[in-house]
Parts: structure tokens; C-alpha cells; sequence
């Protein structure tokens, strides 16, 4: 029931400031990788020029939110769409922050190539990188100030750093919409503002941004619209109608709950 | 010089073609041997030089019965990679609908295809002429005209597709999701990757054998993988590597008269130990270099800690000594290493703290003291405190020192009476913390209150300075608005979360991890 009133929130906090174009609309999304979906009738529609925060506790489908959008993985049922066409037409529109945990930072590859990753999309298979990819590259490092790294590679710099890479190459492949899975985890408190900072500038340029994070405590400061998840989508909206206490309740203690019948 | 290549061609007709063949061969298993070390798919090469064998025989069995051409190398050739690719998909499958892991489907399939291959071999004995210890062990010095147009065309496609689709293989194999989303045909390019895998391994079986080819695949790439940091060069270091392997080992076994298959594998050995020995930066010798400027915690401590008690820009490196244990040189060797992170700037004898190297000791400083408030509070004999403050203070990361730091109340001060430094890393301009985090003095505007504080007056926005603690730092004050002063104990200051100011320029430093962490 919650989620049925979540979701009615959701249209009305749309109408106040005009028609915001729809973004990224999820329509009956459920994707599973065995016989439990990790996603189940997922319904979203995220205006455009938002910043929105993902939470949901461990192994709730927000990585497989995530990667649904991106078509990484398959959906059993439902689709997605963005700016109103199927996914499929808008590649490259969506950029991409993976996981720290989920790079393997021992990988050949320097700063400055995987900036210019952000770049694959707009070049040919046949076409050389050109002055203008590499210009692209280097003014979004810039931007998070990862310039006089450009020559390292990825494993050696600290995890502030690493993120901010994977930013730049967000930036460079600029991206209507850019999707991060926990960029905070593991940053000090000085990093994660300078993060949130370009994520503020970003969406002052009008871009869509969806961010997986898993602090409850800074949820409401940083987000525009909440999506609350665990396998359904429990709520979506502005964050102080979905950080209600009986909302968080269900969604964080439902483990323990599942938990407890199967020790009876 | 060409007048000498023909004159040397018809003098030794034979060794020409051996050198071509393992020139080709290693040089194609170096490039796609990249691939398959950064992907984690080594034993995938061992299961496809085994699915081979099947592949093999059932291509000479069906030339041999359709045209009755013995040995015809492409239909072979042909039937090694459907084998190849055959093996591949059931790991796949088995590995997905059951709960089989996928080493133990690779174990299981790629034994099965190759028993099944054997099975067929020794079945037509009779009509097909392959000789098995061949396959086994390979061997260059019987390479055909045949065998050498495959490895050339094997070389030519492989070789064409790493260089046209560079881009897609670099991105597939290093962020698929990203691929996925410029609309890049994951699957697809995995099925390419494991083709030229097959077609490699098909080629190389012929030099070294079944058993063997796994080395020329991932012995070279591995020696690479450690002298390389950018993907396209390491394609091209392993290429040369291979190759020098296969000439090192084919000169030796002629030298000394053994299986080429076996000294060329050897090669490839010497040399990846001999490079992980030497390799500038990820090589045994770079890692014990690098270890041995590492300086111990214990006298960064020291040496940060001194220079913060003296509190002063220009300390003279003699009064840091004083603090330190260990040796001059050890000492100067640290400075130097501290110098070079950014920790302090030493000029000649004389040494200043950088605002990094400021923080960092603040940090150490407070890992330190709060261990040891820590190790006292939990019954710890006072003699015992320092060394055991020694063992612990190197567990030092941020969520450790917030737990102890909240469940011992918040100290300001270590069993000694020293002060505990504030947390300088949550601590920092416009960060939202926990009032309990406020020393006194320090501004703050309140961003929530829980019940308790709100009902001594304490409300959203509002100003607020932290007063000093009382009753044994037990409670904490603050000073409203309106002058008035409240005094809050530990759990109604927790539930209160503040924002610190913002300073308009503030810069986050934050230090590239060292390279031997
Ligand atoms: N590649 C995968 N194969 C099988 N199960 C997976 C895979 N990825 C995720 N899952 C499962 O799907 C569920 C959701 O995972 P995920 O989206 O990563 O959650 P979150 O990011 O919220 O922690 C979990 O139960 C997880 O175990
Ligand atoms: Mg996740």
C-alpha cells in the first residue's frame, strides 16, 4: 500500500514546477539471476535535471537498478526508457560510476585512458582518437582536478582519487544522464564534499544524476528525490516523505524480520 | 641483406620454416595471451587445447570420408574452434543452471571433450594417421607447408582484430557495464576474444603440444602484466617477449639436443623470473626498495609529533632526533621520505610541517592517545599501556578511532593528561558532525535536535558555541543566542547535528596511497 501512496507523491511533486521532461522512465521493471527477482514490478520515473539518491540496504537491487538502466543486464520483464525512447536508441547518453569494489585497479590502464573511455562513444570503430577527444579527456580531469595524474595508473592513487577518474570520464563523455554506484563509500568527509560538489555542478548543468548511497544520515541533504528500494520499490520522492521512520522501518528491519522465522 | 635471408633459405630450407612458424605462433599467443591474464581465463586456454583434440579428429574424419584428403589442415582447423567454442558455451551453461562452480565445469568438460576426442582417434585408428604423442608434446621441427599458411592466417586475423577493435576489447574487458551502455555487444565480443583464443591455441599446440600451449599463452603476458601500465603497450612488450622466448628456447634445445616444445616453456619461465625479480616497479627488488624507505609508523609519529609540539616553522633536524629512536641516517633517510610525500619540507638542517603533514600527525597523535584512554578504561595496567598502545596504534582508519572516540565519551584527554587532538578528518568546514565533536569555542549552526535537547531550548538554525565540558568532561555546554547556557549529557549532544561554517576556499588534500600498499 505504502508504495502505491509513494508513487502518487511522485506525480504531484512533478507538477509543481511545470512539466519537467521524464528522464529515465522504468515501466515494470523485474530482473532476477535466479529464482528470487533481485527487481520486482519496479515503476520509477525520474524528471530530468534531478539528483537523486538510491538507497536500500545490502543486496536490495540497486546495483541492478543501476546496470538495468544501462542495459547491462537483461530484464525479464518490463523496460526502460529514456527521455521517452527505448533504451536502446539513447547509447551513450548514460554515463557511468562503477563501484570501487567492482574495478580491478591492477588493471594496464592510466588516468588519462580512462577519461578518454568517456570518449569511445562518439567515434567510430574504424575512427583514431582525435586533438578533440584528447582536449575533452584533459578539461574533465580538470575539472576534478586529476590533471597531473593523468600519467599514473588507476591503482596508484588514493580512493578519493580513483573516483574522481571515474567522474572525469563521466564528465567527458558528457552524458545526459549519469548514473554512480556509492561514489561516498570509503572517501574521507573532505572528499565526499568535493564529490557532492561536482555532482552539484553537474546538475546546475542540467544533467539527470542517479547516486546508489548508504548513508541514511546525509540521504536528505544531498538528494532532490529519494528512491527508496529493496526488490520493490518501496517509495520515491522528495526526501521528507520518504526518510519516514515507519517507511525505513520496513525496509531496513525486514531482514531481521525474514530472518528471525527461519531461526523458529 | 634479402640476398642472404635466400642465401641462408637455401642452405637450410627447413630451419627457416621452424623459425617462421614459432615466430608467428609465440608472437599471436603474447598478444591474446594479455586478454586472457587480465580477464582471469587461463585455465579457459587449457580447457580449449584439450577440446581440441575432438575438434581435430572429427575434421580429418570428415575430409577424409567426404574428399578422402588426409589431414587437411582447415577442416581441422575449423573443427577445433566449433569444439573450442562447443566446450565454452556448456561451461557456460552447466555453470548457470546448476550449482556447479565454474572451475569444476571447466574440469568437467574440457576432460570430457578431450576423452571424447581420444576415444574417436583410437575408434578409426585405422583411417585417420594423427600422431597422439604429437599432440601431446608438439613439435616444430615437423611443421608442413600446410601447418604453416594456418599459423599465418591465424596471425593475420588475430593480429587484425586486436588492432581494429582495440578500443571495444580494452572496455570490455575492463568495464563491461560501461560498454554495455554505449551499446557495445558484450557477449559478442567475449565469443571473439574466446575464438582467437582457440585459433592461437590451435596454432600453438603444434610447437609445444596440448599440455604446453598454456604457457606460451600466459607466461609471456604475465611477465608483461608486470613491466607495463598502460594495456596497449603491455600487448606489445608480451609479443616480443614471446617471441624471445621461442628463439631462446628453440636455440637451446638445438644446442643441447632436447623437445623444443619443453625449453621453449622454460624460456618464457626464465624470463618471468628474472623480471619479477628486477621489474622497476612491481618486481621483488622495487618491493623490498620500497619497503625499506617505507618508514615504520612509530617514527613518523615521532617525527610529526615533535614538530608538532614545537610549534614552530623552522625546527632544526637535531631537536627532532632528540624524540626520535633509531640512527641519524635512519632519521635523515624518514625526513627524506616525509619530504618527498608532502608531509613537511626539509631544507638543508632545518624542518617545517606542511598543513598535510599537520594533519596527519594530529591524526596519529589522536589514534595514539585514544588507544591508550581506550586500553586504561578497559582495566589495562598502566605499565603495560604504552607498548600495547604501540601494538594498536597502526589501526588507525577513521571508522575505528570514530567508535572508540564516541564510546569512551568523547575524551579531551589521554591517562597521561596529554590532550587528545580533535578529529581533523570529519572535523573540516561545512561538514555536518555530531555536536559531541565540538571543542570549545567552535561556531556552529544546529541542523537537527533530538527531543531531549530541543526541550532545553536547542532548535533547527540556531547559533550555538561549544562552552567547555564539565564534570569531568562528562557534559558538554553551550552558549545560545539568546547568551543563555545549557549543559547536555553525552547521548541528548549526540542526537544533535551541527554544520560547521564554510570556509570559502577549502581545498581537500587528501595523499595518493603509497605504491606498496
Ligand atoms: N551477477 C549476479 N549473479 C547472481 N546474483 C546476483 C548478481 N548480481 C547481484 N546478484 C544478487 O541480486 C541481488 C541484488 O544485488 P545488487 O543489485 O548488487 O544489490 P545492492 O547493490 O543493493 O547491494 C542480491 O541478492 C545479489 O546477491
Ligand atoms: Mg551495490
Amino acid at each position: 500500500m505504502i508504495t502505491r501512496n509513494a508513487n502518487g507523491a511522485t506525480s504531484t511533486a512533478g507538477s509543481g514546477n511545470g512539466a519537467r521532461e521524464i528522464a529515465i522512465a522504468v515501466e515494470h521493471l523485474t530482473v532476477s539471476y535466479g529464482p528470487t527477482p533481485a527487481l520486482l514490478d519496479v515503476n520509477l520515473q525520474i524528471p530530468a535535471g534531478l539528483l537523486v539518491g538510491v538507497i536500500g540496504p545490502n543486496g536490495s537491487g540497486k546495483s541492478t537498478l543501476i546496470k538495468a538502466i544501462l542495459g547491462f543486464v537483461r530484464a525479464d520483464f518490463g523496460e526502460v526508457k529514456l527521455f521517452g525512447e527505448p533504451a536502446e536508441k539513447a547509447k551513450g547518453r548514460v554515463a557511468y560510476v562503477p563501484q570501487r569494489g567492482s574495478v580491478d585497479w591492477d588493471f594496464p590502464i592510466t588516468v588519462q585512458e580512462v577519461a578518454l573511455m568517456g570518449r569511445y562513444g562518439q567515434r567510430r570503430w574504424w575512427q583514431d582518437r582525435t586533438h578533440a577527444d584528447y582536449a575533452a579527456a584533459d578539461a574533465a580531469l580538470e575539472m576534478v582536478r586529476m590533471s597531473e595524474f593523468r600519467h599514473r595508473q588507476i591503482g596508484q592513487l588514493s580512493g578519493g582519487q580513483q573516483q574522481r577518474v571515474f567522474m572525469a570520464r563521466a564528465m567527458a563523455q558528457g552524458a545526459d544522464i549519469l548514473l554512480l554506484d556509492e561514489p561516498f563509500a570509503g572517501v574521507d568527509a573532505a572528499t565526499e564534499r568535493a564529490i557532492l560538489d561536482v555532482l552539484e555542478r553537474t546538475r546546475a548543468a542540467g544533467k539527470t544524476l542517479v547516486v546508489v548511497h548508504h548513508d541514511l544520515a546525509t540521504a536528505a541533504e544531498y538528494f532532490d528525490r529519494i528512491v527508496l528500494l529493496k526488490q520493490r520499490l518501496f517509495a520515491f520522492g522528495p526526501p521528507e516523505r520518504v526518510l519516514k521512520p515507519e517507511l525505513l522501518a520496513e525496509v531496513y528491519e525486514g531482514k531481521l524480520r525474514a530472518f528471525m522465522d527461519l531461526a523458529e | 641483406m634479402y640476398q642472404a635471408i635466400v642465401d641462408f633459405h637455401s642452405a637450410n630450407p627447413h630451419l627457416v620454416k621452424v623459425l617462421i612458424a614459432g615466430t608467428l605462433v609465440s608472437l599471436v599467443c603474447g598478444v591474446i595471451g594479455c586478454f586472457i591474464v587480465l580477464r582471469r581465463m587461463a585455465f579457459l586456454g587449457d580447457a580449449l587445447s584439450h577440446a581440441m583434440l575432438a575438434g581435430v579428429v572429427v575434421g580429418y574424419l570428415v575430409m577424409k570420408l567426404v574428399t578422402g584428403q588426409e589431414a587437411h589442415a582447415l577442416a581441422m582447423l575449423l573443427g577445433s574452434i566449433v569444439a573450442a567454442l562447443i566446450t565454452v558455451v556448456m561451461i557456460g551453461f552447466i555453470s548457470r543452471v546448476s550449482r556447479i562452480k565454474e572451475d569444476s565445469a571447466i574440469g568437467i568438460m574440457y576432460t570430457g571433450v578431450f576423452a571424447v576426442g581420444g576415444l574417436l582417434a583410437s575408434l578409426f585408428a585405422d583411417k585417420i594417421h594423427i600422431d597422439l604423442v604429437h599432440f601431446v608434446t608438439g613439435n616444430v621441427l615437423v611443421v608442413r607447408d600446410s601447418d604453416l599458411w594456418m599459423m599465418a592466417w591465424v596471425a593475420v586475423i588475430v593480429i587484425s582484430v586486436v588492432l581494429l577493435f582495440f578500443r571495444h576489447l580494452q572496455l570490455v574487458s575492463f568495464d563491461p557495464v560501461m560498454a554495455a551502455s554505449l551499446g557495445i555487444p558484450v557477449l559478442l565480443f567475449d565469443y571473439v576474444l574466446t575464438t582467437c583464443t582457440a585459433l592461437v591455441v590451435v596454432s600453438g599446440v603444434t610447437i609445444v603440444g596440448v599440455i604446453l600451449v598454456v604457457g606460451l599463452l600466459v607466461i609471456p603476458a604475465s611477465t608483461a602484466y608486470l613491466l607495463c601500465d598502460r594495456l596497449s603497450r603491455m600487448l606489445v612488450v608480451s609479443a616480443l617477449l614471446g617471441v624471445s622466448s621461442f628463439l631462446l628456447g628453440y636455440w637451446f634445445s638445438e644446442a643441447i639436443n632436447v623437445a623444443p616444445g619443453s625449453a621453449v616453456v622454460l624460456a618464457g619461465c626464465v624470463q618471468f623470473l628474472i623480471v619479477l625479480v628486477i621489474a622497476p616497479r612491481y618486481g621483488l627488488i622495487a618491493d623490498w626498495l620500497r619497503r625499506r624507505q617505507a618508514v615504520p609508523q612509530q617514527v613518523v609519529e615521532d617525527i610529526l609529533g615533535s614538530l608538532l609540539r614545537a610549534n614552530e616553522p623552522n625546527v632544526h633536524v637535531g631537536s627532532v632526533a632528540k624524540y626520535v629512536v633509531g640512527g641519524h641516517s635512519r632519521i635523515r633517510r624518514a625526513l627524506a621520505t616525509l619530504d618527498r610525500q608532502g608531509l613537511l619540507r626539509l631544507s638543508g638542517d632545518t624542518i617545517s610541517l606542511t598543513p598535510a603533514g599537520e594533519k596527519e600527525g594530529q591524526r596519529l597523535m589522536r589514534a595514539h592517545r585514544l588507544w591508550e584512554t581506550y586500553l586504561e578504561h578497559v582495566g589495562t595496567p598502566a605499565d603495560e599501556l604504552h607498548d600495547r598502545a604501540h601494538q594498536l596504534e597502526h589501526v588507525h582508519d577513521e571508522a575505528t578511532l570514530d567508535y572508540l572516540d564516541d564510546k569512551l565519551g568523547h575524551p579531551l584527554r589521554d591517562p597521561h593528561g596529554a590532550e587528545i587532538p580533535q578529529d581533523v578528518v570529519h572535523v573540516v568546514p561545512g561538514a555536518v558532525i555530531s555536536a559531541a565533536q565540538l571543542r570549545q569555542g567552535t561556531h556552529a549552526t544546529v541542523e537537527e535536535a533530538g527531543p531531549a535537547a530541543a526541550a532545553r531550548g536547542l532548535a533547527p538554525g540556531m547559533h550555538i558555541i561549544a562552552g567547555p565540558r564539565v564534570a569531568d568532561d562528562t557534559l558538554w555546554t553551550f552558549e545560545l543566542p539568546s547568551g543563555q547556557r545549557v549543559e547536555l549529557d553525552h547521548h541528548t549532544t549526540d542526537e544533535i547535528t551541527v554544520r560547521l561554517a564554510d570556509k570559502p576556499d577549502d581545498n581537500p588534500a587528501d595523499q595518493p596511497r603509497s605504491a606498496s600498499s
